[in-house]
């Protein structure tokens, strides 16, 4: 294959305009347009963006594209994956894969079975920082590691209802975000998460009387023995200079290493702008991914996150949001 | 005022220069160690006593710095004679003991005073007022991180030795877990996991613990026992419903000295210092003296440090079990 056909299904994620620009900047890969289960949405981003409209997913798939992003509300992946995955194209989706281990586990079986690639969007597997933090780990520099201490904390996505809405979303603060930190983690260790417990409340943006959590910590017991907590809760306020953190404290015998994956930004201060904001200048990681999706249709080899990483990272989420209702551990 | 120091280590030394800010005097100091003893008694200008008895007899109130695993036994001794404690935290080693030295020290209708000196430090006193007024709202996420090195690695010193200190969660954790009680309010519930629960002679410790409070507000709380020497970090974060208060790692140190030449040399043992016109255990101990001297309320109240002791007991139990535990149910033996 030496150029890529790709369509864009929903335009629901906040991330789907990030995954374009990422596309564009390929010259092998020609972006076919993008449809929206919600017709008015995906009008107004097609002509946002500049890109032909279709009026269903059936139409976009009809094109057979070789691969399609997407970008739907976390309940509706499924289904868009299988659509997708009969249609025979590649398949790059938004995380979290899906909003429970078994619904994962199928779309996987599906797309293998099908033939097409299934890879999960986790960006930060492509920033710089958090490859040198992981070299450094893989090298032994910080002996048995002890656990992390993980945040992963954000400004409550206001302006895209959805993310609060448990129906589409399949949860909030702690579906949303507990995922990234979840896969890093597994991903540093080479080793599986075996136990999940989880608190949560609704008091931050109580203003909003959210059906989900807006609060929310989880603490995980690796196989290995470490262990680590992630603090995903929605507690930046709308005042904050940026929209949230990734940030990783790993200690262990041999030392202590600290990640702030977000860190390379300056502050800025504006006449007439209440606040300061953080104007972010690192890499890219978004660009990293897609060029991972692109070049792994390109080479035929498989993408660096396997549909399996989608699946663990989508369990630990669901059993999170189990072990918060229930106030015991889940086991894995 | 006449103070008696029981203890003549790292924290008796600490408390002995407090009390020099303030109108007592510091009139004995006994430990079985007698040099230092003698060292420490000499500098301030104290008798040096042969016996805790000897202390007693002498003084008005009896400062207990000591090993934590005699913190009961003491403090019994010298609340029996009519004497003012102040315990340096925690309170003591097993709930047990805590709860007699309440009952003992109401008995005897004399002050039991703990020193949660976290309660006085500048940073941690201001979010907590604030929270108190109301500036952010409810409060919805707490978020606490404490961590040094081992101390006293490698040695036979009682607070590297888990059944006289409790380790890591008795020792350094309980700061945060009173400050988030002061801060957030009861406790329901802990889930706790750490290194040394699963591995008691791990070469370092390192602890996560959450905390359930009734009022619906959760805290994360982190404590290490494991970093590089001479490194020691706090964090604090409270997010509410209308704000957020942050205190990052190093984020309130205004003075950092880098010289070619560094000392290799560590201490055994650190306290976190930012550069102040006075020293938190000052500020503590002219609260202390304003308690026993002028009835000033204290800033942390025997009840409160015997709940303190419940939540870091009950991270300690739910580490071993593997279960969330809830402090109110402890029993006497919980240790």
């Amino acid at each position: 294959m030496t150029s890529l056909r790709v369509a864009l299904l929903s335009s629901a994620h906040v991330h789907a305009a990030g995954w374009l620009a990422g596309l564009r900047q390929r010259p092998e890969v020609k972006v076919i347009g993008v449809a929206d289960g919600d017709g008015a949405r995906g009008r107004a981003f097609a002509a946002a963006q500049g890109l032909t409209w279709f009026d269903s997913y059936q139409a976009a798939l009809a094109e057979a594209p070789d691969a399609v992003v997407i970008n739907s509300e976390n309940t509706r992946h499924a289904a868009l994956v299988e659509l997708a995955a009969d249609a025979g194209a590649h398949i790059l989706c938004e995380k979290p894969l899906a909003t429970t281990a078994e619904e994962a586990r199928r779309m996987v079986a599906r797309c293998q079975d099908a033939g097409v690639i299934l890879m999960t969007a986790f960006p930060l597997r492509f920033s710089p920082a958090v490859i040198a933090a992981r070299e450094a780990l893989l090298a032994g520099n910080l002996g048995r590691v002890y656990g992390c201490n993980a945040t992963n904390q954000g400004q409550l996505p206001a302006h895209v209802p959805w993310f609060i809405d448990p129906q589409l979303a399949g949860g909030g603060a702690l579906m949303d975000h507990v995922v990234h930190v979840a896969d890093l983690l597994r991903w540093f260790f080479g080793s599986e998460v075996r136990e999940v417990y989880a608190l949560a409340n609704r008091i931050l943006h109580r203003e909003l009387d959210p059906q989900v959590e807006t609060g929310a910590v989880v603490l995980l017991d690796f196989e290995d023995g470490s262990i680590a907590s992630i603090d995903s809760s929605w507690s930046r306020p709308p005042e904050y200079p940026t929209w949230g953190n990734v940030k990783l404290e790993i200690v262990g015998e041999g030392g202590l290493l600290t990640l702030d994956a977000f860190r390379q930004a300056s502050t800025v201060y504006r006449r007439g702008m209440p606040g300061a904001q953080l104007a972010y200048w690192g890499s890219d990681d978004n660009q990293g991914l897609i060029d991972d999706f692109v070049d792994s249709l390109l080479q035929g080899r498989p993408p660096a996150i396997s549909g399996e990483d989608g699946v663990q990272a989508s369990a630990i989420a669901e059993a999170a949001l189990q072990s918060a209702r229930s106030g015991e551990p889940v086991r894995l | 005022m006449r103070v008696g120091i029981v203890g003549a280590g790292f924290m008796g030394e600490t408390h002995a220069r407090a009390w020099a800010a303030t109108p007592a005097r510091v009139a004995a100091i006994y430990s079985p160690r007698e040099e230092p003893t003698r060292k420490l008694a000499q500098q301030v200008g104290a008798s040096a006593c042969p016996s805790l008895q000897e202390l007693i007899d002498r003084v008005d109130v009896v400062d207990v710095c000591a090993p934590t695993d005699q913190h009961a036994a003491i403090g019994l001794q010298a609340a029996e004679a009519g004497r003012h404690l102040l315990m340096e935290k925690p309170l003591a080693r097993r709930l047990r003991e805590g709860q007699e030295l309440l009952r003992a020290c109401e008995r005897a209708g004399v002050h039991l005073l703990v020193g949660h000196v976290l309660r006085f430090f500048p940073e941690y006193a201001a979010a907590q007022a604030s929270v108190a007024r109301g500036d952010i709202g409810d409060v919805a996420m707490l978020r606490l991180t404490r961590g040094s090195f081992q101390p006293w690695a490698g040695t036979a010193h009682w607070l590297t030795d888990e059944s006289r200190s409790g380790g890591l969660i008795l020792d350094l954790m309980i700061h945060d877990f009173d400050y988030a009680q002061w801060v957030a309010g009861p406790v329901e519930s802990v889930h706790a996991r750490s290194v040394r629960s699963r591995e008691a002679d791990a070469p370092g410790d390192y602890c996560l613990a959450l905390l359930q409070h009734r009022s619906g507000a959760i805290s994360h709380v982190e404590g290490a026992w494991a970093y590089p020497q001479p490194l020691f970090r706090t964090a604090l974060e409270i997010a509410g419903s209308e704000g957020l208060i942050e205190q990052p790692v190093e984020s309130g140190a205004p003075l950092h000295i880098r010289l070619a030449q560094q000392d290799a040399e560590g201490a055994d043992i650190v306290a976190p210092t930012s550069p102040l016109a006075e020293d938190p255990f000052v500020t503590q101990m002219r609260n202390v003296h304003d308690v026993l001297a002028a009835g000033a309320a204290p800033r942390c109240s025997a009840a409160e440090a015997l709940t303190a002791l419940r939540i870091a007991l009950a991270a300690r139990e739910s580490a071993r079990c593997g279960w969330p535990v809830r402090p109110d149910e402890l029993d006497g033996e919980a240790e």
